[in-house]
């Protein structure tokens, strides 16, 4: 079946800086901003952008997510011609490896994009929290007769060495491109989203894999070798709310952006949903002593405490005279009467026992000991638990290093 | 697929429901801030194992046609049986002379042919407009084990309903009398959930007809309670049946008891409905909300008590709503005021406004008003 453009989002890295979080699921799996998980927004963005065709790519502990992903249907991507599929690396007549780096993981599935035999193929992450319309980007890449379309958005000049960094001529296209420079010439940082022309893309990922050298990444190989050969290279800017969510902290800051849409993150803006698939519960319950101030909160919640800027994901119960702020509550966590939880992030199931002091705030702590609290998923505090601001446990209750 | 089927029945009867029920039949009148009344019949029939099942509709079933679907949401779009909806069949003839039913006897004469298909043993039937969460699969059994030939299901507890039906028991359990239209009522009163077996109904069905019987409580219950072994089944928990606009408030608003929620939203028999691609809900810095059921996508910023808001409703700063059940997409304006309001979707109430039911006599805004 001939598609004109169809999108690959990588989905198969670890995210081991979000440490205990990914320790039993792949980044894309992760919960975000309540009701949905990081994937839902690249997904959302394709259907939404008329593209009924993704692969996705998965490596590192896909049970959750390829469940999570399921048919398509929440994401409209369970269509007879085209749909969501996920591909993991597979082992062949000759055997076979894993994604060796991004570059690779599409050179694997070079056989899948040709099935659709597409002119333009969209290169993903599964790591971003944004809403993006591809068809504009797809627009340019058209308009621009590039063989790649990077999108870039504007970053502070005091940040741009920590990006990916494109320098380009008057009418946006990339002249160079220098992965975190010291001296940036520019102040557009790549977003890692990418239009290719799939002839040529296919040419240069044969290229990549033949050099023994390559480390076979897109950012590294292929779009300086694309750029050193000459081809046409377009930049597509964006000037939207963006958030690489692969930190704890940035993931955090992500959850509290959701909670003011004057951050650029509007999710109750309707005009471009983002879709996620969503558990059976009935809606939350706020209780007569409850006291929730600029939050959000889920179905199947039962909330009797305090709750101040926190994102509350679903099944959450937080019991009376407990206090819940600045944090954020992945499915399925109890907060028992009385505990309280600062500057938290507490993985999916965590059970916080009565009278716990999980994390601090910035305020009454020594600014080199504080941080964000980190509750592994299924960790479970015994009462009177005092967890300092900073801290990281494993499922077992353990303190974990970062 | 087990031996059990579901027949759902929706169509209109006489009922109270005002501006509520002017637009859409019963079953599909939204409650408990994110269903609609017959995802509870139709999650009861999944939950019990039920694969295949009839929905009767008539009257006004635009509503129940979007709701339902190809049927996914409950799991019921199956390539063999699952969620089967069934319109007038016989459109050319006028049933009692009007194109309306006049009883359950005839809605199921009219789709006689679909009771051929039914490829299990036994049926049970239940209303659209009844919430509830049954143990289906154990009143089915009991059925079986039991050697009756219909079993009924009754409520145990005080509420009373518009044009219920009422059962006499002997100690044993067996119906001795049925009564409805009663003044005072008295016995046990009927959710209208009756298990009988396959051969039993189309029997009954093609009795009846022969007779022009049309009524399943006077010509069926009524009249062969005799020869017939009529068994009841008394449920204990919450059985809602919506009929009126007080009983759809007194009803909701008993959802804020915890332990009615825990009997109706229990984890081991979940109620399936569609899903919203709403956000999560939202309370705003100077916004308060206590003993309230709040749905996804609301967006509260002033004051709400005691009420039950639907996906996105949103209470904009200053605004009051106690003692409410506002449905999707309900906007209060700044410093409105609402008590003892039901107000369905889309309705908009404007800054300063304010109105004021009882609990004994709820207002309802019609959809889309704007007030």
């Amino acid at each position: 079946m001939k598609k004109e453009c169809i999108a690959m989002l990588l989905a198969g890295g670890q995210g081991s800086r979000l440490y205990v979080l990914t320790s039993e699921m792949a980044k894309p799996a992760v919960a975000f901003g309540g009701k949905y998980r990081i994937i839902d927004f690249p997904l959302s963005n394709c259907t939404n952008s008329g593209i009924d065709t993704v692969g996705v790519l998965t490596q590192y502990r896909p049970l959750e997510l390829n469940s999570y992903i399921g048919s398509g249907q929440p994401w409209d991507l369970d269509g007879s011609s085209g749909g969501v599929h996920v591909l993991p690396p597979y082992m062949g007549s000759e055997g076979g490896t894993w994604y060796k780096g991004t570059a690779n993981a599409i050179y694997q599935n070079i056989g899948f994009v040709d099935l659709y035999d597409p002119e333009y193929v969209v290169i993903l992450s599964g790591d971003h929290i944004y809403k993006m319309d591809y068809s504009k980007m797809l627009a340019r890449h058209k308009a621009a007769g590039a063989a790649c379309t990077i999108s870039v958005m504007e970053v502070p000049w005091a940040e741009a060495s920590r990006f990916g960094i494109m320098n380009v001529d008057d009418s946006d296209y990339v002249t160079e491109f220098a992965e975190k420079p010291k001296d940036p010439k520019s102040n557009l940082a790549s977003m890692g989203i990418y239009v290719f022309s799939w002839k040529v893309l296919r040419k240069y990922l044969e290229a990549d894999e033949a050099d023994s050298a390559s480390e076979n990444d897109f950012g590294k190989n292929v779009i300086p070798a694309m750029l050193a050969a000459g081809e046409r290279m377009a930049a597509y800017r964006f000037s939207g709310y963006w958030k690489d969510v692969g930190t704890l902290e940035s993931l955090w800051d992500a959850n509290m952006d959701m909670l003011s849409p004057e951050s650029g993150l509007d999710l109750l803006d309707e005009s471009w949903p983002v879709y996620a698939r969503s558990i059976n519960a009935s809606p939350a319950f706020l209780g007569y002593r409850s006291k929730v101030s600029h939050s959000a909160f889920n179905r199947g919640s039962d909330i009797e405490g305090t709750v101040e800027n926190s994102v509350l994901s679903p099944l959450v119960h937080i019991g009376e005279g407990a206090r819940v702020s600045y944090s954020v509550l992945l499915p399925g966590v109890t907060v028992e009467p009385g505990a309280v939880v600062e500057y938290a992030i507490l993985g999916e199931r965590c059970h916080v026992g009565r009278g716990c002091h999980v994390g601090g705030t910035p305020e009454q702590t020594a600014a080199e000991q504080w941080g964000l609290t980190v509750l592994a998923p299924d960790c479970t505090l015994e009462e009177e638990r005092r967890v300092p601001a900073g801290t990281m446990l494993d499922r077992n209750g353990k303190e974990v290093s970062r | 697929m087990n031996g059990l089927h579901g027949m759902i029945f929706s169509y209109e009867k006489r009922n109270n429901l005002r501006e509520l029920g002017e637009i859409r039949a019963a079953s599909s009148i939204p409650f408990g801030g994110r269903y609609r009344a017959v995802d509870f019949a139709l999650s009861n029939l999944v939950n019990a194992g039920v694969t295949d099942v009839g929905i009767v509709l008539h009257g006004p079933y635009q509503s129940m046609l979007d709701h339902l679907g190809t049927g996914k949401d409950w799991d019921l779009s199956r390539k063999r049986g699952g969620l089967k909806v069934l319109p007038l069949f016989d459109y050319k003839k006028k049933w009692g002379g009007k194109s309306a039913f006049r009883g359950k006897m005839e809605a199921l004469a009219d789709v006689r042919s679909y009771l051929d298909t039914i490829r299990q043993d036994y049926v049970v039937m239940m209303e659209g407009d009844l919430v509830v969460n049954l143990p289906l699969s154990d009143i089915y059994r009991s059925h079986v084990e039991s050697g009756a030939d219909i079993t009924v299901v009754c409520g145990n507890d005080s509420f009373e309903t518009e044009n219920g039906t009422y059962f006499q028991l002997d100690q044993d359990g067996r119906v001795t009398d049925v009564l409805y239209h009663l003044h005072t009522p008295r016995g046990y009163r009927g959710l209208e959930v009756y298990v009988l077996s396959t051969a039993l109904l189309k029997e009954l069905v093609d009795d009846c007809t022969s007779r022009d019987e049309y009524s399943w409580r006077r010509d069926v219950l009524q009249a062969r309670k005799g020869p017939l072994y009529l068994r009841s089944y008394i449920w204990n928990g919450f059985a809602a049946q919506i009929r009126s606009v007080q009983e759809y408030y007194d009803r909701s608003m008993q959802l804020l008891d915890p332990a009615i929620r825990a009997d109706l939203f229990r984890l081991d028999r979940p109620i399936l409905a569609k899903g919203a691609d709403k956000s999560s809900a939202y309370i705003g810095p100077d916004g308060r909300c206590l003993n309230s059921m709040v749905a996804d996508g609301c967006c509260i910023e002033g004051i709400v008590e005691n009420s039950i808001l639907f996906p996105g409703v949103s209470v904009e700063s200053g605004a009051v709503v106690r003692n409410c059940v506002l449905f999707k997409e309900t906007t209060v304006r700044r410093n409105a005021e609402l008590a003892y309001i039901i107000a369905d979707k889309n309705v908009e109430v404007l800054p300063d406004r304010t109105l004021m039911g009882h609990s004994s006599y709820p207002i309802v805004l019609a959809k889309g008003a704007q007030i």
